[in-house]
């Protein structure tokens, strides 16, 4: 058994050292988010050994419950992030290809699907789950996949429906979630044998709720001029408010980094050495490029400063109410970024470029997500014209790397950014600044 | 027949149908997209349900707003209403589907104008009495708003009524699907499909009582001899608005005995019960019809009824016609061709467009899977 | 018996007098803009080649993307049964064809009667075809022809991922600039290609042995990776270009 565990940690941290040591060195104490992460993948991997089960769950999934009852959440999503910032995208998309999935599927999915049957990807594979818990507000797409999922390992899965909310949340959407978080807790009551523990989700969900405020407090440090962290740092940062949410350890961890932000800001230290420009990014980051990104905006004295990605897994606090995380979670879980409409997408989006006060809007076209990426081109035409700011969108796929066409993407930051900088010289704004 | 060619004319040219209709009924037409609408309450409104299909001319206003990447029905349905072809509509209703369709919604929201829009957001489960019972909140809340919006009443009875038609209406259309199989002479492809069509397009009563006519009509001629060596195929998949798919397939050799097409039998399945509370008993129709992909039920459902389909009516094939960037149908097909493989039925997969092919790419792949089988 | 058959297909038109079980005549000619046209010539000209008059010929079956349009054929078929009937004829032990033209690509299964038993092609994506490879040698500046012995030379094929045409020529381009190796490069091509073509087989699964048609099989580099792709030999149809035609012909003994 020791011999199995420490071979595990030596892949996990083998991949992990690799893949993150670029943004480490930025910051020397994040070793603990290294450790993290390996201690977290190398209990889920020897979960049979130790007897605790494994679940599978999406991204919006509520996974407090979960937590509350000792399961070890897996997230397919965050292992999709992971194959392709390995650039182990391509291949297993292929390999998935070739059992008969469309090219034009979701990348994650396809990426997954192939995994599972290769015990491929930069982990060796996920570790098989006991049960799925697919929750379809970030799109219908992971209700296709669980069901393979389903089928595959022939394990129980459980649908959280939560309709999508058009123009507002209506009292059959509420109640018809909130009947669904009753089954939820049956389902999980089942898969493990033992009665809910509701004592403990109250904890839990008052971890989860102040792990999401540190979120955005580190967010939210973006704000200042100049931005002591970008978008790229979010993305990496990101991965412990989406597993481990509800966890002492997310709280340890963001109220160590925000005090690092809080120290940068006061020493005025930029993510970006000289921030000239500030960008806003949308959509899911192009995992297997976000090094290459970064340092192309960047020589163009660029910082992308904020994201709507990052942001989602703190958007939704309003809908919480601590005193009664159950029944709220209802709320929370169904009026995310991408279950609601394209206009109240973009007044969310124009909210974000006033508080960051950013100079343009970058658009990722992700061929794998539907719902983020139709509805793109009004959002773009909506910022334009309520805030005159330029707008660029790069075509390409979040994990398949076969889809980037790098001399075309280079050329038009190129030219966006030169845009940028004309309207910059000439600003009234620009009088004397330090810009 | 002249009643082929009225339907002919009315799938061929839906828009000047409409037109003619509002000027002479003065009545209101409600379009959709789905086969999930519930079309008896739209009816008993008073107005004319309309089924949107894509696109016959090229896509240009939709290049706007929707990427290549999205699939050429949703495309095309927005070009139609951003080109103002559509501008006899009083409103549209978009019920959840899939990714695409949510997203359409918005969009056609907030630049097709000025008719109403309703977004009705049906359960994607419906394999849970959870779900059975949002469903009956959702379409109690739909008649409200179509209430609101069309400025009518929709009373109990004018439901059941409602109920009345289209139960007749999909037991015809039932029976021809089952008379065509053995009398493929007496109705041509291109005929078929114009029935199929006009059923989401023209005035449910006249629809219903030429149906009727037809029916008899081909209830009488004698059971033909197919000819010796033809392949009976089952077709699955979404959308088809090719008028040709049938007649392609009767040139290759072989004959559509059935299908789990969205614009298909699946449209046509399931009784209502009469004596249940019409919201009810439309919701309960669609818990029991076979199951569009874009919804959840059993895992593998689709693949055991296309199985059950095949055996029934001693089909020989069955072939997948599957809208290119359409998510649920291509996540699903392995698993089902997986199934098929176990039974040893043979089967296709046909990568379609809105638009057929140009270049006979679709008459080689018939020939060849007919040849084969 | 003699016959013949006539394969017209979107850029060349072939034909094929197939007399007493031996294949005697093989014309190629241009397609042009009138199918029709080219199905006559062609078959006059292979008359002309076998020494042979139109009484002479039997029967006539026509294949091709153009195959209605030859008026005078008794019958037709689609590509697919005449590539099969074709090498069945040169290998009966083949259980797989793979075919790959100037502008699409296909594979085919046969069972031990040279019965076609699944197919897949691939007509709407230029990557996996012919016209990859002729849009990659404008750009490398270099003749199609010699594409095969200079990728010999390649100890390190180039990495080329893209998966659409226009995109990996772009990555093509950028491999130029940045001074990789000719040959490097065309044997990053040919591996692309190969990938292409085997993700269409695994749809329907490649069974041992295997024999390539079509133009590109004249392309030694492209068979090799293929080859290599799928850990399996390949045979070369020495009647690459014209199998469809021979098949046909072949498909006309049997009517």
């Amino acid at each position: 058994m020791k011999k199995q565990i420490s071979e595990i940690l030596k892949i996990i941290g083998i991949f992990l050292f690799g893949k993150f040591k670029k943004f480490t060195l930025r910051f020397k104490k994040s070793k603990s988010m290294k450790d993290i992460m390996m201690i977290y993948y190398s209990e889920a991997k020897s979960a049979r050994l130790t007897r605790k089960k494994v679940a599978w769950i999406t991204s919006g999934g509520p996974v407090e419950p979960l937590i509350a009852m000792d399961v070890i959440p897996i997230y397919p999503e965050n292992h999709g992030a992971m194959i392709g910032a390995s650039k182990m995208g391509g291949g297993l998309c292929e390999t998935a290809e070739n059992m008969g999935y469309s090219s034009d599927l979701c990348s994650y999915a396809r990426a997954d699907i192939a995994c599972a049957t290769v015990n491929g990807g930069p982990i060796g594979g996920l570790p098989k789950p006991d049960m799925l818990v697919c929750c379809n507000n970030i799109c219908g797409t992971v209700l296709k996949w669980y069901e393979i999922q389903a089928r595959y390992f022939n394990v129980p899965l459980f649908v959280l429906d939560t309709p999508f909310c058009h123009t507002g949340y209506s009292n059959e959407v509420a109640r018809y979630v909130r009947s669904q978080i009753n089954e939820y807790i049956s389902f999980i009551e089942r898969a493990c044998g033992r009665k809910f523990d509701y004592d403990r989700v109250k904890k839990v969900g008052h971890l989860s709720f102040q792990g999401q405020q540190l979120w955005q407090a580190v967010l939210d440090t973006a704000a200042h001029k100049p931005a002591p962290m970008s978008a790229f740092d979010a993305f990496y940062h990101l991965a412990l408010i989406v597993t481990l949410r509800g966890t002492p350890e997310v709280i340890d961890y963001y109220t160590a980094l925000l005090a690092k932000m809080k120290d940068r800001i006061a020493r005025g230290i930029g993510a970006v050495p000289n921030e000239k420009y500030r960008l806003l990014w949308d959509n899911i980051p192009i995992w297997h490029r976000t090094r290459w990104l970064y340092d192309k905006f960047a020589s163009h004295n660029a910082c992308l400063v904020a994201d709507t990605y990052t942001s989602a897994w703190c958007g939704t606090m309003k809908y919480i109410d601590e005193s009664n995380f159950i029944d709220s979670i209802a709320e929370a879980y169904t009026r995310i970024y991408l279950n609601i409409g394209v206009d109240e997408m973009a007044k969310m989006v124009i909210a974000m470029i006033d508080k960051y006060d950013v100079d343009g809007f970058v658009l990722h076209s992700n061929r794998s997500c539907k719902p983020y990426s139709f509805g793109q081109m009004d959002i773009q035409r909506i910022v334009e014209k309520e805030r005159g700011i330029p707008c660029l969108m790069i075509e390409a796929d979040m994990v398949d790397e076969r889809s980037f066409s790098e001399s075309q993407i280079s050329t038009r930051i190129d030219a966006f950014m030169e845009i940028i900088k004309e309207r910059k010289k000439h600003s009234p704004a620009n009088a004397g600044a330090k810009g | 027949m002249k009643k082929f060619t009225e339907f002919k004319n009315i799938a061929t040219d839906p828009y000047t149908y409409c037109r003619k209709y509002k000027e002479e009924t003065g009545k209101k037409i409600v379009g959709y997209t789905c086969s999930y609408t519930p079309e008896e309450i739209i009816y008993a409104a008073g107005a004319l349900p309309f089924r949107l299909f894509g696109t016959n001319e090229g896509i240009h206003r939709a290049d706007m707003h929707l990427q290549s990447y999205c699939c050429s029905l949703v495309r095309g349905i927005l070009e139609e209403g951003l080109s103002g072809r559509l501008d006899f509509l009083d409103g549209a209703v978009f019920p959840h589907t899939c990714d695409s369709i949510q997203r359409l919604s918005d969009i056609w929201r907030l630049n097709v104008t000025p008719q109403f829009h309703i977004d009705l957001v049906l359960p994607v489960k419906l394999n849970t009495t959870s779900a059975r019972q949002y469903l009956i909140d959702i379409l109690e809340k739909f008649k409200k708003d179509l209430e609101h919006a069309l400025g009518v009443k929709i009373t109990d009875s004018t439901l059941s009524d409602a109920i009345k038609t289209y139960n007749q209406i999909r037991a015809l259309m039932m029976r021809l699907y089952t008379l065509r199989a053995q009398r493929p002479e007496i109705l041509s492809g291109q005929d078929f499909h114009s029935i199929i069509k006009a059923a989401m397009i023209m005035d449910r009563q006249l629809f219903l009582k030429t149906l009727g006519e037809i029916v008899a009509q081909v209830e009488k001629a004698p059971v033909s001899k197919i000819k010796p060596g033809t392949k009976k195929i089952v077709l699955t998949g979404g959308i088809c608005s090719h008028p040709d798919i049938y007649d392609i397939i009767e040139n290759a050799g072989g004959i559509v005995v059935w299908d789990d097409l969205c614009t298909g039998s699946r449209y046509f399945e399931g009784v209502l019960d009469e004596k249940a509370p019409p919201l009810e008993a439309i919701a309960q129709r669609y818990l029991d019809r076979d199951i569009c992909p874009a919804k959840h039920a059993g895992l593998t459902d689709r693949g055991e009824s296309i199985i059950q389909m095949v055996r029934k009516h001693q089909a020989d094939g069955v072939v997948f016609m599957l809208l290119k960037f359409c998510d649920p149908h291509a996540f699903d097909y392995p698993y089902i061709k997986e199934m098929l493989d176990r039974e040893n039925i043979p089967c296709m997969l046909l990568d379609m467009e809105e638009q057929i092919p140009s270049g006979g790419q679709l008459q080689t792949r018939f020939e060849t899977f007919i040849q084969i089988l | 018996m003699r016959t013949a058959g006539i394969d017209i297909g979107s850029i060349t038109a072939k034909a094929a007098i197939f007399d007493n079980g031996k294949i005697i005549a093989t014309k190629v000619i241009f397609t042009g803009y009138n199918a029709e046209l080219a199905g006559q010539r062609v078959y006059e000209e292979v008359l002309i080649e076998a020494g042979l008059a139109k009484v002479d010929i039997d029967r006539i079956i026509s294949t091709g993307y153009g195959r209605k349009a030859v008026a005078f054929a008794d019958k037709s078929f689609t590509e697919i049964m005449a590539h099969a009937a074709g090498a069945h004829f040169l290998n009966p032990r083949i259980r797989s064809i793979i075919d790959i033209g100037g502008q699409d690509s296909k594979a085919i299964l046969l069972d031990d009667k040279g019965k076609v038993k699944n197919f897949v092609m691939n007509d709407k994506c230029a990557a996996g075809t012919g016209r990859f490879l002729e849009v990659m040698a404008r750009a490398l500046e270099v003749n199609l022809d010699e594409f095969g012995a200079i990728s010999q030379k390649s100890a390190a094929p180039s990495k080329i991922s893209s998966l659409c045409t226009v995109f990996a020529e772009s990555e093509v381009i950028s491999l130029i600039a940045r001074g990789e190796k000719r040959q490097d490069i065309i044997a990053g091509i040919h591996e692309s290609i190969a990938s292409r073509v085997s993700s269409m087989l695994a749809r329907i699964g490649v069974q041992k042995p295997a024999m390539i048609t079509g133009g590109v099989a004249l392309n030694s580099g492209v068979v090799l990776a293929l080859s290599k792709k799928l850990g399996m030999e390949i045979e070369v149809s020495p009647y690459a270009q014209v199998n469809g035609a021979i098949g046909a012909a072949i498909l006309a003994t049997f009517l």
